[in-house]
């Protein structure tokens, strides 16, 4: 497996309760893979080990070439890597182009000392900076919304902000955490649209969602989690084929 | 007149400590109690170099600034490495350690405060311009945070302040900016009490307890959180509230403490009814806006 | 020149005093671990508890029990009306952690000068005269008071022990410590948790301020600039979570600091307990017991400590 991200016999527990049993999962570049299950699988568990929330027990995670399990969360997202959250995690306070604005890969501006002597190029980079996620708020549907505060936004469409700002940074993996959920009706064609064209750009893309059709949809690849597990791997039809897995994930035991 | 330009004075003063306070506090979202301590370490240190080194005044002034700035590295950068939460502790550890060395150390005059510092100007009319000074210093306070937190650095401080996780999983490195914050707000700090010491020429321990955190955080809260003219508002009113109480002719024993209850109270009151403070708009403010009507807070809310 | 009596009194004095310590350790501890808060109020709650007792025994010169049931009384009031009326507001308004900070810090400055206010600056006991008889047991001065505070303490220890272990209500704590949403789903009252949770910390509260004023006297400030100060500390060395590691790392700070007069100025001392914060953050953030990986270097983590031990287990 040479993936974009490879996890290798990742492990974590909190208390007895096991979130990942060593996962074993990599996704490529340019490839779509869905990832499903019941609540309390481990999927956003997943997500928040690969992308730095929680340190694993056991285990490694090796993003472009690089071992970033022992690394601080922002170094992970600076190697390639962007994600979305559950809860759209809007910054409060700002409107949703400075939410763009934040998301940018490098950030001049973002230091005193470059603010006082390099003004010009600073300016220049957010002059760039401001037309890229014009372009990208296009895509999602939403540059009319551009001044507007990002939390006075309905759920749906700050998903679609959340997904727009992860495409900020080019970073080579994107971890999209039900980015359907709540989306409206006309918009579900436009995000599914946005998600094929990343993955065709070549970024490897990993989607956690529950709308099964919209996982048929868009993966190349589904893997099924439970209770931390990765049970099975295939297309969609196939896993639902299988009455043992569709029996976890509809009728099954919470794992807790 | 003495006495107006006495209370300008302290307005000054206080105006360049709560706008430091708010710099970490309200933009930054850091809880600190340490506050109170800078601004000893500025009036101390600045003191006792031009009392035992002679060095000349305003340059001992802007050595207790710098001292300060480099000594609040001593509290940021072990309890943010870890998380937000314990620098609230290790800033209740500073403010008392410090306090405590303060309060026993014969070198600082103990209990007994530091006396006989040199004094910046002199003259007949020193107190006029020294208001004149305190003036233009705390005017440049104001201007310097204004400038910190506006354009791009200032949206990377809000973003930061309004969810670490998420700020951090964009690449950035939150606590760089908390540790910049935390170094110019309580350089600030020291600033101010070295310009206090050189001017009332005493200071003692018992100005930098508790009673003074809990005055800075009554001018920050109920002035605004994260606005420019919060911190100003919330040093006038609270400078010139207590010389009106003095006129109501209590006791010494009873003034302090009932001070404190009416410090503490407004801080409660304000933290419920109008986080914002009163310079505070109702969207987009500091670190105390109740968003609770906002629909993604509701949608979260729903959706589990 | 040191003796084994020496030693051994020590020894004795730095247990007994550790008795109070212990109980507002566990008490901190509690409340962090079930109510998902770092309670400074809780120093605001031990100058209420030892002001009602005060006044009960100095002022009413009430008999023993019921001067404790009243300052029992008055303490869970303000626990309860703390968790009831701030902490559950707080929460409700998804309220910053920052809001929460200033307000437990301001709550107990307030509580301070209220009582700087009501009962004056100057330290007071709850007895009029703190001579307890003392025995001789081998060379070791034991006072009637180290027993008492030995006994009560023990006593109450086991039967929270029991409580949390042994009953259901107990169990009911534990879940929504872990997890309150999905113990929400299993029936479970987050809002009575915390309720119980904070009043538990009240009687423990109580019986600590009880046995510190019969030995000591107390200025209104003492509980937010040193009592406290060690109940913090034990928290963070237990591991958060940990509530009973935290009584017993109480006990160790305590006899510490009683140790250390041996090599320090009795004025000094205060200052172990502010040093001590700083070595454990630095050196043991994550507890005492250090995971496998590197010691001293700790991945920077953004979030609260207390919440990440929470949603880890959301999926």
């Amino acid at each position: 497996m040479s993936g974009i991200v490879r996890v290798e016999d990742l492990h974590k527990s909190f208390g007895g309760i096991v979130v990942a049993d060593d996962v074993n999962l990599s996704f490529e570049a340019g490839e779509i893979v869905g990832l499903i299950g019941p609540n309390g699988a481990g999927k956003t568990s997943l997500f928040n080990l690969i992308s730095g929330v929680i340190p694993p027990d056991a285990g490694s995670i090796i993003l472009e070439g690089h071992r970033v399990d022992q690394l601080p969360m922002h170094h992970r997202a600076r190697i390639g890597l962007a994600r979305t959250w559950q809860n759209t995690r809007m910054f409060h306070s700002m409107s949703v182009i400075d939410n763009m604005l934040i998301a940018t890969r490098r950030y001049p501006g973002e230091s005193l000392a470059r603010i006082l002597l390099r003004r010009r190029s600073v300016d220049a980079f957010r002059q760039e900076a401001t037309e890229k996620a014009m372009v990208l708020l296009e895509r999602v549907g939403l540059a009319d919304k551009m001044h507007d505060m990002a939390i006075e936004l309905s759920y749906g469409q700050q998903k679609r902000i959340g997904l727009a700002r992860a495409l900020m940074s080019d970073a080579a993996c994107l971890l999209l955490d039900e980015p359907m959920a709540g989306v409206e009706g006309q918009a579900y064609e436009t995000i599914i649209r946005v998600i094929r064209e990343e993955a065709q750009a070549g970024r490897a893309v990993c989607v956690v969602e529950h709308n099964i059709s919209f996982i048929r949809d868009i993966s190349d690849r589904t893997v099924f989690m439970f209770n931390g597990c990765v049970l099975a791997s295939g297309s969609v039809d196939e896993l639902t084929r299988d009455s043992q897995l569709t029996d976890l994930y509809f009728g099954g035991e919470h794992p807790q | 007149m003495e006495y107006i330009l006495t209370v300008m004075v302290l307005i000054g003063i206080n105006v360049i400590l709560a706008t430091s306070f708010n710099l970490i506090l309200g933009y930054g979202g850091l809880m600190s109690v340490a506050h109170p301590i800078f601004y000893a370490i500025g009036a101390y240190c600045s003191g006792l170099l031009a009392i035992h080194l002679q060095i000349p005044v305003p340059l001992s002034i802007l050595m207790g600034a710098g001292i300060a700035m480099v000594l609040s590295f001593g509290v940021s950068l072990p309890s943010l490495r870890v998380s937000g939460d314990y620098l609230v502790i290790a800033s209740i550890g500073f403010q008392l350690g410090i306090l405590h060395v303060i309060n026993n150390l014969e070198f600082t005059g103990a209990a007994g405060g530091l006396t006989n510092i040199p004094v910046l100007n002199e003259g007949p009319s020193r107190s006029l311009v020294f208001v004149l000074l305190i003036a233009v210093v705390a005017a440049c306070a104001v201007l310097l945070v204004g400038w910190i937190v506006e354009g791009d650095y200032g949206r990377a401080i809000t973003a930061m302040r309004n969810d670490e996780e998420a700020f951090s999983a964009l690449g950035r490195n939150a606590m760089n900016i908390k540790i910049v914050l935390f170094a110019i707000g309580s350089g600030m700090a020291g600033l101010a009490g070295a310009l206090y010491a050189h001017y009332f020429a005493y200071v003692t321990p018992e100005q930098f307890g508790i009673f003074t955190s809990a005055a800075l955080l009554t001018m920050v809260v109920v002035g605004g959180a994260a606005t420019t003219w919060g911190p100003l508002v919330g040093a006038v009113l609270l400078t010139t509230l207590p010389q009106a109480i003095t006129f109501l002719g209590l006791p010494v024993s009873i003034m302090a403490p009932l001070q404190g209850v009416i410090y503490t109270t407004l801080v409660i009151f304000f933290l419920f009814a109008r986080p914002q403070g009163l310079m505070g708009g109702t969207r987009g403010g500091g670190g105390l806006e109740a968003w609770s009507a906002s629909a993604a807070f509701r949608a979260r809310r729903d959706a589990e | 020149m040191l003796t084994w009596g020496i030693l051994g009194q020590l020894l004795w004095t730095g247990f007994a005093a550790a008795t109070y310590y212990c109980l507002f350790a566990v008490a901190f501890s509690l409340v962090l671990k079930v109510n998902k808060i770092w309670n400074f109020a809780q120093a605001g709650v031990m100058v209420f508890a030892y002001y009602s007792l005060l006044v009960a025994f100095r002022h009413w010169g009430l008999p023993l029990v019921p001067a404790l049931v009243f300052g029992l009384l008055i303490t869970l009031a303000v626990s309860l009306a703390l968790e009831r009326y701030a902490f559950m507001v707080f929460r409700d308004r998804n309220s910053s952690i920052l809001t929460l900070f200033i307000f437990t810090i301001v709550f107990s400055e307030f509580s301070v000068y209220l009582t700087e206010l009501a009962f004056g600056t100057e330290p007071q006991t709850l007895y009029p005269s703190l001579l307890w008889p003392v025995d001789l047991y081998g060379g070791i001065a034991i006072s009637h008071w180290d027993l008492v505070a030995l006994t009560v303490t023990a006593v109450l220890m086991l039967i929270l022990y029991l409580f949390i272990n042994r009953t259901r209500y107990g169990q009911y704590l534990i879940a929504v410590a872990d997890n309150e949403n999905l113990a929400e789903i299993y029936g479970i009252s987050r809002k009575r948790a915390y309720g119980v949770s904070i009043s538990i910390a009240a009687v423990l509260i109580t019986a600590g301020m009880y046995l510190f004023g019969t030995k000591a006297a107390l200025f209104p400030s003492t509980p937010l600039q040193h009592l406290l100060i060690f109940a913090v500390i034990a928290t963070i060395l237990a591991g958060i979570g940990n509530v009973f590691r935290a009584g017993i790392a109480a006990i160790a700070l305590s006899l510490i600091q009683a140790f250390s007069i041996l090599v320090i100025a009795s004025k000094w001392q205060a200052l172990l307990a502010y040093i001590l914060i700083f070595v454990v953050i630095i050196f043991f953030p994550r507890g005492f017991a250090l995971p496998r990986k590197l010691s001293g270097l700790v991945r920077p983590s953004g979030r609260s400590a207390a919440v990440a031990v929470a949603d880890a287990t959301r999926d």
